[in-house]
């Protein structure tokens, strides 16, 4: 009964000690849904083969903002980040790497064969590539405890 | 890397949240350590060395099974 007792009280503790990488978690979700809704906004201009200019600039200049703005998220990720937490993105992020490359040669492949154009799959295989990164990385500190 | 992380938090009856806190670093590094995962950087080494008032010689030793060293 004792026993019982402390193993709740020490699993109440540990979830309110969690409170600070769920602060984190969370920093990084308010940073990551408006640059995703971004990078979706970024993927749907570019959508349309048959752009006026000024479509044109506006799918560029989203597409930058876009760029610009993960770059800014990966830059906030690693100052919140301790040495270890670091080091977890940092293999997530060559994972997600291997992954793009990988995805983009076989979209090569398949655009030289006639099959898919690659313009069209290439903004598809960067967000499939940071989904992946940002998975593996949350994954791994999620059931590593 | 072996240490002692473990044994030496119990007997302060720390949870690993607790020396997460004082090392300033997540729960998450403090756990790896502990499971021998992750081995700490040397700054880092010495924060958790200072935390328990010990040395680092004391907390961490290397894992060298079936080699000589230097020790005597």
């Amino acid at each position: 009964m004792m026993e019982g007792t402390a193993y709740f009280r020490r699993m109440a503790k540990q979830v309110r000690q969690d409170q600070v990488t769920r602060a984190a978690r969370r920093a990084v979700l308010i940073d990551g849904i408006p640059v995703s809704a971004l990078g979706v906004i970024a993927l749907a201009l570019g959508s349309n083969p048959d752009q006026s200019a000024t479509q044109k600039a506006w799918w560029i200049a989203t597409t930058t903002a876009f760029s610009l703005a993960v770059a800014w998220v990966l830059l906030r990720a690693f100052r919140r980040a301790d040495e270890y937490l670091r080091r977890v993105q940092l293999e997530s992020m060559a994972v997600a790497f291997a992954a793009v490359l990988v995805a983009l040669q076989v979209a090569t492949l398949l655009d030289a064969a006639g099959i898919v154009a690659l313009h069209q799959l290439a903004q598809l295989i960067l967000v499939g590539g940071l989904a992946i990164w940002l998975t593996i990385a949350d994954l791994r500190t999620r059931f590593h405890r | 890397m072996k240490n002692r992380l473990r044994e030496l938090r119990a007997a302060r009856r720390w949870s690993q949240a607790d020396l997460a806190d004082r090392c300033q670093v997540s729960r998450q590094a403090i756990n790896a350590i502990e499971t021998e995962r992750y081995d700490p950087s040397l700054p880092l080494a010495f924060t958790i060395a200072d935390v328990f008032g010990l040395t680092i010689e004391e907390i961490f030793r290397p894992d060298r099974a079936g080699t000589t060293g230097t020790e005597a």
